[in-house]
This record gives structure tokens, sequence and C-alpha cells, in this order.
């Protein structure tokens, strides 16, 4: 299904959208990041700080709640989100690449429970991109487009005044029916209009991977290259590049105790990082990854590499955050380029 | 303004002559115009430094994070360019004991005639465009871009910290490269004057700085980032303990959480507060933290309100004298007192 709305007409498609809780890019605080979407969204914003990972994988996810009173057995409580319909506008082409990737790994891989009723009324409305959004940007080496489809259930095409909107899946087609009147039929200028488009981004120049295909095994190759200490050189170990990825989905599980007369408390699932130290320290105190250029190889042979054996696809999908917000400007382009380069 | 080919020659002779066995400084990174930090061994490297206004990074840092490797052996000094700021870093981290004087040779560069810029205000003006380099020529920032050159004036770019700085010179130094003068554009604590004026009551700025760790995100890129924070362990991590073979199971299950991993508003409150006040009379204003933040909490301010503490109730200046005993280590019968009942 394609559609033609009118950028004006953009707010009252999303007020049209009953039962459903729109998203969309808003800077707040500086900061651009997906939040409640105003009555005067508006689709103009560079890429989110945060891509919309946490919709379906939050940095806090509570699996029970616990309570112990003394001679009693324990009672747990289990907590299932219930986050109901949401809809997220604005995501980029990088961005929503992402979410088959998540799925593989939370809701086929294995079936978390947790993801999955967030994710089952979860839906996306993507914006292609007509230029690279920063210069740190690398999809088409990747695999990808700035114009995929993939992961999407919209693709919004920005032709000036109008939006050109394509359904990619039924939930989508769902949502542009929801619109009515507010979208009129896309004729054969506006197809061709888009088509032009489509094929002016695609042509944009972009950095990138040398030889993504070629990745998994050179990594695998160079896993004890000294380059990995090399290229770390400058890391400081904090968890930027994974916590802002969209595709990076470690974790952690604690128990955090709110009383203790009763003893009670909930079991919590946050976000966890390979940069960090105590990712992999053994409770003897033994860390088997314990410098800088391990973590490194592990960040970048995760992308690149353990997925790709695991699910045959690259995880990462070039959206530049970790080299944009990196403090000392890391750059996962060049670490695999370099990598395997010297192979 | 610093001779480039002068730092060149001094880092090669340090090298070559042995005095040295490292020495560390920025080069040219492969993220646009950002230089990044390096740490060269070899007299042919010398060349590879860069001095430009990307040159952010407190290097004492890189210092620190070799001091805590099992790898570190006393021996001869390691050299470091530092900049005003990041020369105060040295001597408080002198001042606590990490390193001796005789352990550091401090090649400093003087910011008199340049300070770094502001990536968050550069993006304002120039919205949309990464330039590839970045230089000062006196008066203004040039950044050269795919269209030409910018050429912006100092005071619209300029970091805050830079705007207000308290000493652009190095003065702890082997040796150092630029200009006395002294460069200001803002008193000290100019930021932190104008927050106050724009929040004016408790409950203005606790909302304002509820918000603000809301979006915390806990990346810990600020305690990673500063050369201050050097713990072993620290009351944040999963594991804040030290852990070695001698720690029973018991001591691990039992361990003290103060503050949990959870990305909460309360826990980022403790998280920030905590670090704040450890810094407190340690803190030099590199702001360091503030410019890594990818959620842009402004984090300059919580340290420079405990700087302006120290300053006003104990005269006390971080970063002054390495012959200074530390802030929170030393007591003189003129402290204040008043608030002690």
């Amino acid at each position: 299904m394609e559609a033609i709305l009118d950028k004006k007409n953009l707010n009252d498609w999303i007020a049209a959208l009953d039962g459903w809780d729109a998203y969309a890019p808003a800077l707040e605080d500086g900061v651009w990041s997906y939040r409640p979407a105003s009555a005067n969204a508006a689709l103009a914003h560079p890429n989110t700080v945060q891509p919309p990972k946490g919709f379906a994988f939050p940095q806090r996810e509570i699996f029970f709640r616990f309570e112990q009173i003394k001679g009693e057995a324990p009672r747990l409580t289990p907590v299932q989100p219930e986050p109901g319909r949401r809809v997220v506008f604005g995501v980029r082409p990088c961005d929503g690449r992402a979410v088959p990737r998540m799925d593989r790994v939370f809701a086929d891989h294995v079936d978390d429970g947790y993801y999955r009723a967030r994710r089952k009324d979860l839906a996306y409305v993507g914006l292609a991109c007509h230029k690279p959004q920063s210069r740190h940007c690398f999809c088409k080496s990747v695999g990808g487009s700035p114009v995929s489809t993939e992961g999407l259930d919209v693709l919004l095409t920005d032709l000036g005044e109008r939006y050109f909107a394509l359904a990619v899946t039924d939930v989508g087609k769902a949502l542009m029916q929801a619109g009515g009147a507010l979208f009129a039929k896309a004729g054969a200028s506006e197809r061709k209009a888009v088509e032009q488009a489509h094929a002016a981004a695609v042509a944009q120049p972009q950095r990138g991977v040398a030889d993504a295909a070629a990745a998994p095994a050179a990594l695998k190759a160079g896993f004890d290259s000294p380059l990995w200490e090399e290229l770390a050189q400058g890391c400081i170990g904090c968890g930027i590049c994974t916590f802002l990825c969209p595709t990076c989905h470690c974790f952690d599980i604690n128990d955090e105790v709110t009383g203790a007369a009763p003893l009670k408390g909930q079991r919590v699932r946050t976000w966890d990082t390979c940069q960090f130290p105590d990712f992999t320290m053994h409770s003897s105190g033994h860390n088997p990854r314990d410098t800088l250029g391990s973590r490194l190889r592990q960040r970048v042979s995760h992308k690149f590499r353990y997925f790709h054996e695991n699910f045959g696809m690259l995880q990462c999908t070039g959206c530049g955050r970790c080299v944009s917000q990196c403090p000392v400007g890391i750059d996962i382009v060049q670490v695999v380029n370099r990598v395997a380069g010297s192979i | 303004m610093i001779d480039l080919g002068a730092l060149h020659t001094q880092v090669r002779d340090i090298l070559e002559t042995g005095e040295v066995r490292a020495v560390v400084g920025w080069r040219r990174g492969s993220r646009g115009m950002l230089a990044e930090p390096v740490t060269i061994a070899t007299p042919e490297e010398a060349e590879t430094l860069v001095w430009d206004p990307t040159c952010f990074h407190n290097l004492s840092l890189t210092l620190v994070e070799e001091r805590k490797k099992p790898s570190w052996r006393p021996g001869k000094p390691i050299a470091v360019v530092a900049k005003g700021c990041d020369a105060r870093s040295l001597t408080v981290l002198m001042q606590e004991n990490c390193f001796r004087r005789d352990e550091v040779y401090v090649i400093g560069v003087s910011c008199a005639g340049s300070g770094v810029l502001d990536e968050r205000k550069l993006a304002q003006r120039l919205p949309g465009v990464e330039p590839d380099s970045a230089a000062f020529d006196g008066d203004a920032f040039v950044c050269a871009t795919a269209g030409g050159e910018d050429r912006i004036p100092a005071r619209e770019l300029m970091a805050d910290r830079c705007l207000e700085c308290r000493d652009a010179h190095p003065k702890l130094n082997n040796v150092v490269f630029g200009e006395a003068q002294p460069r200001a554009f803002d008193p000290p604590f100019a930021a932190l004057a104008r927050f106050e004026q724009e929040q004016v009551g408790v409950a203005e700025r606790w909302q304002f700085w509820q918000r603000q760790f809301e979006r915390c995100i806990r990346c810990f890129a600020c305690r990673s980032v500063c050369p201050m924070c050097y713990c072993e362990e620290c009351v944040v991590d999963s594991i804040n303990m030290a852990v070695g073979a001698d720690t029973t199971a018991a001591e691990k299950a039992n361990r003290i959480r103060w503050i949990e991993r959870s990305a909460s508003r309360a826990d980022n409150i403790g998280y920030h507060m905590t670090r704040a006040l450890h810094l407190a009379g340690r803190c030099i204003d590199c702001a360091e933290c503030e410019r890594v933040c990818p959620v842009n909490i402004p984090l300059r301010l919580l340290n420079n309100k405990l700087e302006r503490e120290a300053r006003v109730a104990f005269g006390y200046e971080p970063g002054a004298s390495i012959d200074l005993p530390a802030l929170v280590a030393s007591f003189r019968d003129d402290d204040p007192n008043h608030f002690i009942r």
C-alpha cells in the first residue's frame, strides 16, 4: 500500500491512531530522544542519541517482586509488562534494521516473555534518509541502505511538502488505513519522485567497512592480532558505545532489596556491557577479559563475527553512534578495516 | 601560540636520550577533526603528535590507567603533554601520592593563546556540518569544511571552562611551550553564576537536577574519563568490593550495595551525588565529564559548585601546588567550623 500524506496532516494522522500511544523524536535539554508525540510533532530530526531499542528492551525491567515474612513461604509476584499498543515515528532505516536482529535474540533464539510482551504491540514508522545523518554513517557497507524498509512497518519518504508513505507490513497498512482520508492516492508522478529521491539517497557517498562479507572470517583469523590493544589504546572503558548501540543486548540480573522487615524487593534486569571490567569478572577475582583490547575485540567481534556465526547476518547496522559518541573517537569502521586488512 | 616543531624536537630528544620511557600526547584521529590520545615510545613517532583546539582530553587519565596495570613498574618517568588544567590534575594526583614528581615528565602546553572548543556549541553554530579540522588563529576558531572555511569568534565556540580558565599556563612542568600571559574571557564560576540566576529557589534547582539525572543511562563515561576517579572499587559497581583469592563466598554474597545498578532516578542521583562529593577539593575543572556525557547532563555545574565551596570556606584551590596537603587531609586552626554543632 502506497499513499501520500501532506506534512500538515501528520499530527492529525497521529491523533487518528485510536488505541495507540505515539512517540516521536524531540529535542529536550539538547538531546534528541523519543518522547510521547506532542500535538505538533515534526519529523525534522537528525538521528536520536539513543536508538528506539528501549521500547522493546528497556534499560531496566522488573521480572518479579518478592517478599518473605518470617515463618512463611517466600511470596513471588510476577510482573508482566503491559505497555499497550505503541507506535514509534521517525525511526531511521539503520535503527529499523536493528529490530529483526533484536527479534532474533529475544524472540527466536529464545522466547523472552518480557521482550515479547513489549514487542508484540509495537510498530515502527520509519523515515528515509536523503543524506547521511552524520559523517559517521556507514549503513551501505554493512548491507543496509538509507531507504531500507527492513524492520519497519511503514516507511515515510520526505518529498518536500508531502510524505510518500509505504506500508511494509499488515500492521503498517492498518496504521495508514486508520488515517483514512488524510492519505491521498499515490500517482505515477509521486512514484517517480520517490524513486528518484531513493536513488539520490543511495548515491550519497558514505565511508564504510571495506569488505563486510569477508569480515567474519578475517576477524576470526585476526583474533590474536596485536592491533586490538593498539586500537583500544585511548579507550576509557565506559559504556557509551554499547548502551547507545541499537543492537547491543547484554544484560545483568540483580535482586534489589527494598525492605528488611519483612524482607522484600524485586528481581531486575538491567543493560550491561562487555566494556565494563566486571562484566566478565569471575567470583574468584580472575578476569579473563582484563584488558581494553580484549574488550574492544569482544564488542567488534560480536557485531561482525559471532552474531554472523550464530544468525547468518552482521549485527552492526552502521548507525555510527558508537563512533560519533565515543569520548576518544574509537572508530569501529577503522577497527574492522585495520584488523581485517592485516590478515 | 605553540611551536609544534619545537615540541616535536623536545619529544624526540627525550625519547632518544632515554630520559623518559614513553610520551603521552595527541595525534590525528580517524573520527573527523578530533584529535585522539596516543602513547608513543620511539623518537620516530614524535612528529605524529598534534596540538589543536580538539585536544580536549585530560591525558593524566592515561597515566592513572597505566599506573593501575599489573605490569606497572617504577622506573624512568613517563612524559605527558599537559594543558594548564591537565597539569593541575597531575598536581592533585601527586598530592594524593598516585605518582611521585620524578615519575612524571610534564610537557606543558599553554592554552594562553588558544583554548579548546566545545563540540556542542559547534554543532549549534554549524548544524549538520562536521568540520575536517579546527585551528585557532588568536581570535577565532577556523573550521575547515567541505564548503570552505568557517571563522567563528573564540567566544562563541570555546568551552565554558576555557572561557573561565583559571590558569592556562601549566605551572607544574619540566618544559613548557606557549605564552604565559593570562587569557580569560569570563571570571571563574561564571556558568555556575548564570545557572544560579536562572534557577533561584531550592525547589526549582531540585526539580532541575531531577530532570537531568532522570535521563542518565549509567554508562559511567563521566567516571571513566575522570583522572580523579581512580578507586579500585566503586560504590556503584555490581562488584563494589575488591575481590581477591582470599575473599570468602559469604563476603561476596553480603556485600553492601548502596546504589543499585538500575538506571532509576533515585539510584542515578545517588551515583552523581557520591561522585560530586568525592571530587570536592580535588576536581580541577577539566570538564571532561560534562564533555563526554552522551545525554548532556551539565555535570560541570555540580563540580564547580563544590570547588567554589572549598574556595570560599577554606581558601583552597585544587591543583595549586604539590607541596600543599590535600583539602580533605588537612586541618588548620582557623578552618571554619561553625557548622559543627
